[in-house]
């Protein structure tokens, strides 16, 4: 997948107040856009202004809107289960605000949870992203138990762990200090580096620390 | 251990699922026993050697005093025969054609000779509940087979020989005496070595191939051949009332009680029926318990499956694991119950095996039992995978 379209798209709670602030001050709503394969962009909001059902929208888990998405010109309202499940195995990856870890499993088997799906890391290169953003010590405990900082970690080792042509990373760093968030950003921007893929990150306040090529004011 | 599995079994109840295997369990195990008993019965009601012959009746006109003196005919005349054949519960009729010539016997007891009057009569051999060895009759070198009643020997048995103390004698025994027949009319007088080669519960006569009376009536009858007085009916349903309603009608009488025996089978089938019924509505209890219990799990299990699919997880490949369980726990319980009615089948089996009657396959039965169960799990897996392909 090459390009991400935005055309006049607008979240169904925004509808009879078009012309009113968040809507009539963003850049995104109501206007067209394009994400390009390859570059980097920051996407700033404040709260409540739909940062996260933007990406729920790219991603497919959310149909409330109006307007239309299209992936390299195809509407992606087109897209069936079984296209949807590919493009989230192969084409988009997503790191939710909410991590959405499974409590129960250990940090390792929620990465390998994703990983086992596509088979994109080793074992070992998983260790030392593990390694990298300082939660290998946690890799048997349960997701449960860990800080949000360090679930924060591991929800974002299990997105990188597959291929993709769009890194979506909703909200990356808010619960991570400026040393974890030059790791994250380093990591997003090697992995995207060499797979020539895209990296949007939305942020509301603490910016994931890297050279954005664009950033869009939500 | 698969790490989907280890996520999504937690929610998993036992108790229902061995709730719904239990109840399955016994739906099953009812509908398949109940199949089973049927299919032996009618296997042995079918059997044309077991002294339960459903489908065969046989029926005369009531003899009356006054008509008896009055020459008050009592057999069946051929409009009478072509309106009995029209009824839809009737398969086939044959008739006892009499003979229209004397018959004497004789037999040589050390030196000193018995003889006496008798009888012949004769039906279509297909309607005889045996067939025994030298049945049939060749002019060329002519012997007479006889068939007599079961009861004739028992009368003589039970009761002549019982209550003047002479002794018993079995059917092998009646067979090794040889007989001599004499046949006479038609200015004609002929002998024939006879025996005795078989006995029959269903026809109570003394009777003889119907080749032969063809062959004897044409050389020996000096009087039209008396139109038949008995007629022996194979019917369809012996169990119809309509076939009471017809009888009693016309004033026909049922010889024996062969017609209960009838009912007797027709009330069986209407019992089978009934519990057959009963073990249906038991399974598919049964079947809406693990619905329901799936649809339960699936909803506590909602976000867990919603986030999987989100991760990229089919729904194809997250309704596996409940597939597996389904068909698991199914195999099981088809296992089980068909041992069950293996085992039930014994408490009937032996006694059936007393009574030298054939038990019907097991296969059929069971492949009715995999065909439920088939279905069952076909249901539950495209509800499966029609609740969580929409949670996607």
């Amino acid at each position: 997948m090459n390009r991400i379209e935005l055309k006049n798209l607008l979240p169904d709670v925004f509808r009879g107040a078009e012309k009113e602030p968040p809507v009539s001050l963003s850049e995104l709503w109501l206007r067209d856009f394009a994400f390009e394969k390859g570059q980097t962009y920051l996407i700033v909001a404040e709260s409540g202004t739909g940062k996260s059902s933007l990406c729920s929208y790219i991603y497919g888990n959310r149909h409330d809107y109006q307007g239309r998405i299209l992936f390299d010109g195809i509407d992606s309202r087109r897209n069936g289960i079984a296209r949807w499940s590919e493009i989230r195995r192969r084409e988009i990856a997503l790191l939710p605000q909410e991590m959405r870890l499974f409590p129960e499993l250990t940090a390792m088997e929620n990465i390998l949870l994703k990983n086992n799906l596509t088979n994109h890391k080793t074992r070992a290169e998983i260790e030392e992203m593990m390694r990298r953003l300082e939660i290998a010590d946690k890799i048997d405990s349960p997701a449960a138990i860990l800080s949000v900082g360090q679930q924060q970690r591991v929800a974002i080792i299990r997105a990188l762990c597959q291929p993709f042509d769009f890194l979506i990373l909703d909200e990356p760093v808010s619960h991570l200090d400026a040393r974890n968030n030059a790791t994250v950003a380093a990591l997003a921007a090697e992995e995207a580096k060499v797979q020539g893929a895209a990296i949007i990150a939305t942020s509301v306040g603490n910016h994931l620390s890297i050279d954005a090529d664009v950033t869009i004011h939500l | 251990m698969s790490l989907v599995w280890k996520l999504l079994r937690r929610n998993i109840s036992a108790g229902q699922l061995v709730g719904y295997a239990l109840a399955n369990l016994v739906g099953l195990t009812i509908v398949l026993t109940a199949i089973q008993f049927y299919r032996d019965i009618s296997t042995a009601l079918d059997d044309e050697d077991t002294f339960v012959t459903k489908d065969y009746i046989i029926i005369s006109k009531k003899v009356s005093s006054l008509g008896g003196l009055l020459g008050k005919k009592v057999t069946f005349s051929k409009g009478e025969v072509e309106n009995l054949k029209a009824q839809k519960w009737v398969r086939k009729t044959g008739a006892f054609t009499a003979a229209g010539f004397n018959v004497a016997a004789s037999l040589e007891m050390g030196g000193r000779g018995v003889s006496t009057w008798m009888f012949f009569e004769s039906v279509p051999d297909e309607f005889f509940d045996v067939k025994p060895k030298g049945w049939g009759f060749d002019p060329s070198r002519p012997r007479i087979p006889i068939i007599i009643s079961k009861d004739y020997l028992s009368l003589y048995n039970f009761g002549f020989a019982a209550s003047r103390g002479m002794p018993q004698i079995s059917e092998s025994m009646v067979g090794m005496i040889p007989l001599t027949i004499s046949l006479s009319g038609n200015g004609k007088q002929e002998y024939f070595p006879a025996k005795v080669v078989g006995f029959s519960s269903r026809l109570n006569t003394i009777a003889v191939p119907q080749s032969f009376m063809e062959w004897a009536n044409e050389r020996f009858a000096d009087r039209p051949i008396p139109d038949p007085s008995r007629l022996i009916i194979e019917v369809n349903s012996p169990g119809d009332p309509a076939i009471d309603q017809y009888f009693a009608g016309r004033g026909y009488e049922v010889a024996g009680d062969r017609l209960n025996n009838g009912k007797m089978a027709y009330f069986l089938s209407v019992m089978t029926g009934i519990v057959v019924t009963v073990g249906v509505i038991i399974s598919l209890l049964a079947f809406f318990i693990l619905i329901l219990s799936l649809y339960l799990l699936l909803q506590k299990n909602r976000d867990k499956l919603r986030d999987l699919m989100l991760l990229g997880y089919t729904p194809r490949q997250v309704a596996a694991n409940y597939r597996n369980i389904v068909v698991i726990i199914n195999i099981l319980v088809l296992a089980l119950s068909v041992a069950l009615m293996l085992l039930g089948r014994t408490f009937w089996s032996s006694a059936f095996e007393e009574m030298e009657m054939d038990l019907a396959s097991t296969w059929p039965t069971i492949l009715i039992g995999f065909a439920i169960m088939a279905t069952i799990t076909v249901c539950s897996i495209y509800a499966i995978s029609r609740k969580i392909t929409r949670l996607f």
